[in-house]
């Protein structure tokens, strides 16, 4: 900490517009304000793109460097636009890029109103998204609600001043005593929710690491405070947020402190900020929670929901490796019985890996172990409760597994979140600290620093994989945009397939059981506005070993299945049930194509 | 045109019937020639219409075949048409005056009739179609014949229902819907749920024709189930049962918790009582004369005899008191459906091997538990009937074996009672299901009579040791 006391000396950010560069009289701090920046042009009209729209989680440091520092930046980002728009993705999920110590991986946010300096500045980001909306690609970020990093001007304030305006910021208290039915959630780190805090003389409350005060939510300062938050960036243009750690933000005694009625409250409020001021924009929630629990971030159903457009189904990603793993699909049938309907304006988030561990909390303390023992050979892949890994590695860099995982995640109900680099078949570092190990840079070309940055190699912010299996001499999207049999190829074909197809994103699902535990097969389906049906159904085997299925396609009778990656009609649908047989860890798509009448020509 | 009345359409298809009866797998006296078909009762059920519908109770006299009084009563549904839909030809059963009598059973339009009626609560000249007091029936589905069945034949309702008719018939209660309408009203979460039922009167006793319940549509059978983890654990060979993939360990235990649950439901919808040292006499009699039977078939079991006998002579005396209920009765993993959200115990008519009436004398719900550990063995052991096996495969199906009937014992104490806890009963009654096996084998699989032998060699080794 600064010695003179001002409340940005922690930032780090002189020469750049940040909150508290200037104090008013009354003791407010001067924040920078969206006026002072030019705005991007807005992303053509689409209200419920979302519902529609592939994903895809990108880290500003891991993508591409511009200028040669050794980490990515939006610049670089901006760059490679090109590249994410040939692949076909919608919708681009940044982690934070705001100014942070970096203790949590940017969660740690020291300023919600400027952009960590090596990823650029505020222009730099406002560049990136008028470039993405010229494509039509939109993008969101992490807004993380509960808590700011101590570094945070107002946590600078509110321990040194406590009958200041930002004295009521935080929760503090004179004792460690209350909450305490608050589960711990780092317990590889953390003893306690509380911390003592020497310059106030009390502790402050953190539901995350204790270098993250969580913010006083019961204060309306704070409320009006984060609301501007949202008004800065959504000014700017950007399309959404993905809200971070949200059943925490409000302490009530004699509860778990999650999921509380105020928590929900004030969701609204934001959600009614966007409604009203900001149309076509979106919320997304992360509740680590079993779907029964997460669908109350979604609101009220009779309005269609009034909190959250979307929010991540948490358990479906584990599942999808047992069942595979298992040969059954009852692990993906089951969770999806148990998810209850959500409201109409919403759709859930899926996904198969993202910027963390394979997270194992939402299943079951036996599950966990199955996890474990199947997916983390090596006690290094293990981290807090999950698993570091990437895709390929996770399924040994089997091409037939991996296509059969995002052919699923393409196709169950939901938005699918591609991450970074999974599309070529990316591998990973365990020896990397941390979750590290899957935030390698991005493999582009075979080149020095896999194409990602002319630093000098010793520089890099990561090094680039270099196993003979994974590294970047093999894989990386140059190689594989000459190949058109490669993953990347294989990847764009499949989200092609899929933008053709609303029922996809839109449709309902149901499940067309069989008698064949291995094989995992629903239908989607979707009555557009002018009246036509979209139907596919989706056949997927979680057998290494060639399964046949007899599917009761007996309400399609006359109709005719045509494969969607090569158009080949089967043959059509008749009295007895349909039999198809497939290879190991094969997988259909199939429109259903209603033919006159339904009579055999 | 005027139509014959239905028992006289009947009585004219009589020739034809007698043709059509011994093809059908339903059947019982495939091997004895049929000397005469007669109209028990036939009932219009659609008359006005083409296709029409007759419902009839058939009376088959046939060659004795060592039995006396062998006439037996079978349920059929014929279609009449003038003329009958090419997808239809395979069910043609004959032509009389004019028109083509055909089973209905196959014909999705006429079925719906039959699911209508249900929902309409009708009784139409003495067949009663009731729904059950509290569903809630859609009508108007039309129906799909399931699968290939032994004994009956089950028509689906979009994916909402299944009809089970009953082929041969057996005047008296129907234990299978007693006692699921039983299980139903204490709100098991463990059976599929009984919706309505046909029935008419015999011989002045009333008759079960068909039961509706509630179909599993996204449901697997317990058999394939174990079969995909055992097909995982031998293609693996090197890999433990407990560290293939495909582990079962976990469906075992829900397994196991299902049946406690049911068992429980059971207890508390229609009593139980404790058994006597006579009622384990008696018990311990008939195993026995079981074992006496087989062994006189199957002299491989000879060497085990001195062991089985002290296994069975051991129940006489485990203490008191024992309890005993209602249970399921052939509970193996065939009679048990994986649904998306739990298992289901399915076909509660009993022991189909005992006579009617001894179905329903209540039974230590050890008996089930019995019959589902010899299933997960057999489950453990069928891919592997046939060939020359290797020792190591051999070692492995055993290792799945163990870790899944421990699963399952797990699962149910942890929801009961601990089965382990009645450890002699439970062996003799095992043992009990073995030798019974062994005999079946011998006489129908004879392939297949290495599974139940190794299981008797394996379980009366360590007592021979001790």
């Amino acid at each position: 900490m600064a010695d003179d006391g001002r409340p940005d000396a922690a930032l780090g950010l002189e020469g750049v517009p940040h909150t508290g560069e200037a104090v008013t009289p009354e003791g407010l701090m001067v924040e920078p304000s969206a006026e002072d920046f030019d705005h991007a042009r807005p992303a053509p009209r689409h209200p419920e793109w979302y519902k529609e729209a592939v994903f895809y989680e990108v880290l500003v440091r891991a993508f591409a460097d511009s200028n040669g520092d050794g980490i990515g930046d939006l610049r670089g980002l901006a760059d490679k636009l090109d590249y994410l728009s040939w692949l076909g993705v919608d919708c681009l999920w940044l982690p934070p890029f705001y100014a942070s110590p970096l203790r949590d991986g940017g969660y740690d946010i020291s300023d919600y109103r400027a952009v960590l300096p090596e990823f650029g500045t505020v222009e730099d980001f406002v560049y990136l998204l008028d470039q993405a909306h010229r494509r039509n690609i939109r993008i969101i970020t992490d807004l993380v609600l509960n808590h700011t990093s101590d570094a945070h001007p107002w946590f600078q304030a509110s321990r040194e001043d406590p009958d200041g305006p930002y004295g009521d910021f935080y929760v503090w208290s004179d004792t460690d005593q209350h909450y305490t039915d608050a589960r711990i959630i780092f317990t590889d780190t953390e003893t306690s929710n509380w911390t003592f805090d020497p310059v106030r003389g009390q502790f402050y409350w953190h539901r995350f690491f204790s270098h993250q005060p969580d913010l006083n939510y019961d204060n309306p300062a704070v409320q009006d405070a984060m609301l501007d938050v949202l008004r800065f960036w959504l000014d700017l243009g950007i399309d959404g947020f993905r809200l971070d750690a949200v059943p925490y933000l409000y302490e009530r005694e004699g509860s778990n402190c999650e999921n509380l009625p105020e928590t929900h409250a004030f969701l609204k409020r934001c959600r009614k900020v966007v409604d009203d001021e900001y149309p076509g924009r979106v919320l997304l929630a992360e509740a680590n929670q079993w779907p029964q629990d997460v669908v109350h971030y979604f609101g009220e159903p009779s309005t269609g929901g009034d909190e959250c457009h979307m929010a991540f189904h948490f358990p479906l990603m584990p599942r999808i490796f047992m069942a595979v793993r298992r040969e059954s699909r009852f692990p993906i049938s089951e969770i999806l019985a148990q998810t209850p309907p959500i409201p109409s304006g919403c759709t859930w988030g899926i996904f198969l890996r993202n910027h963390d561990e394979l997270t194992l909390e939402m299943v079951t303390d036996e599950e966990r172990d199955y996890m474990w023992a199947e997916y983390a050979t090596d006690p290094r892949m293990k981290a807090n409760i999950g698993i570091r890994r990437r895709l390929a590695p996770l399924l040994d860099n089997d091409r037939n597994q991996q296509e059969l995982f995002t052919a699923l995640l393409l196709s169950l109900p939901g938005s699918p979140v591609l991450y970074y680099g999974d599309e070529i078949g990316m591998g990973d570092n365990i020896w990397l600290g941390d979750r590290d190990g899957v935030r390698t840079p991005m493999q582009w070309t075979p080149d020095r620093n896999a194409g990602f940055s002319r630093c000098d190699p010793n520089r890099i912010y990561l090094p680039a994989i270099s196993d003979p299996v994974y590294g970047f001499q093999s894989v990386n999207v140059e190689a594989q945009l000459n190949s058109s049999s490669s993953l990347l190829h294989w990847t764009r074909r499949m989200l092609q397939v899929r933008a053709k197809h609303p029922a996809f994103g839109l449709g309902t699902f149901v499940e067309l059981g069989s008698s064949n535990p291995s094989v995992l097969a629903y239908q989607r389906r979707w009555i557009t506005p002018d009246g036509n049906e979209d139907l596919v159904i989706c056949v997927n085997n979680m057998s290494r070993f060639p399964q046949p299925v007899e599917l009761d396609l007996s309400d399609h009778e006359g109709s005719i299945p045509v494969e969607l990656t090569g158009e080949v009609p089967f043959p059509r649908i008749g009295q007895l049930p349909y039999l198809l047989t497939l290879p190991g860890h094969g997988f259909y798509w199939f429109s259903i194509i209603a033919t006159e009448s339904g009579e055999a020509p | 045109m005027t139509r014959l009345a239905p028992t006289e359409l009947i009585n004219e298809l009589a020739g034809p019937l007698a043709d059509w009866l011994p093809k059908q797998r339903w059947f019982a006296g495939k091997d004895r020639e049929i000397r005469a078909v007669r109209p028990v009762r036939a009932t219009e059920l659609v008359g006005d219409a083409d296709p029409g519908l007759v419902h009839a109770v058939l009376a088959v006299e046939q060659d004795g075949g060592g039995r006396t009084g062998a006439e037996d009563l079978y349920q059929v549904l014929v279609g009449r048409t003038q003329r009958l839909p090419e997808h239809l030809a395979g069910t043609e059963i004959g032509t009389v005056a004019g028109e083509t009598c055909y089973s209905a059973v196959h014909d999705g339009d006429l079925g719906t009739t039959l699911l209508d009626l249900i929902a309409a609560d009708r009784d139409v000249a003495g067949v009663r179609f009731r729904p059950e007091p509290d569903a809630q029936l859609y009508p108007g589905l039309r129906s799909r014949p399931a699968g290939v069945e032994q004994s009956n034949t089950s028509l689906i309702f979009g994916h909402r229902y299944i009809l089970k008719l009953y082929r041969r018939l057996h005047p008296g209660p129907s234990r299978d819907l007693e006692l699921h309408r039983a299980l139903h009203r204490v709100g098991c979460q463990h059976i599929a749920a009984p919706l309505g039922s046909i029935d008419c009167e015999l011989r002045g006793e009333p008759v079960v024709l068909g039961v509706l319940q509630e179909y599993l549509s996204n449901a697997v059978d317990g058999w394939a189930m174990a079969n995909t983890s055992v097909r995982d654990l031998m293609a693996e060979g090197d890999l433990h049962a407990d560290e293939v993939g495909g582990d079962f360990a976990a469906e075992a235990y829900r397994l196991g918790e299902a049946v406690a649950a049911v068992h429980e439901d059971l207890r508390r919808a229609l009593g139980g009582e404790e058994g006597d040292r006579d009622r384990l006499d008696a018990a311990v009699d008939r195993m026995h004369r079981r074992l006496d039977r087989v062994l006189v078939a199957v002299p491989e079991l000879a060497p085990y005899e001195p062991a089985l006998r002290r296994a069975f002579d051991a129940v006489r005396s485990v203490p008191l008191p024992l309890r005993l209920q209602q249970i399921h009765g052939d509970l193996h993993l065939g009679q048990v459906m994986r649904t998306n959200t739990a298992w289901v115990l399915i076909d509660f008519e009993g022991e189909p091997a005992a006579e009617v009436a001894e179905r329903s004398t209540l039974r230590s719900p050890l008996r089930d538990i019995a019959g589902m550990l010899r299933s997960i063995d057999y489950a453990a052991h069928q891919i592997l009937v046939g060939d020359e096996v290797p020792h190591q495969l051999e070692v492995r199906a055993a290792e799945w074996t163990e870790r899944n009937r421990r699963a399952f014992c797990d699962g149910y104490a942890a929801a009961g009672v601990d089965p382990r806890e009645k450890a002699t009963l439970l062996r003799a009654l095992e043992l009990d299901k073995a030798v019974y096996e062994v005999g079946y084998e011998h006489a129908n699989r004879p392939e297949w009579l290495a599974v139940p032998l190794a299981a008797v060699a394996r379980m009366t080794a360590g007592e021979e040791c001790a």
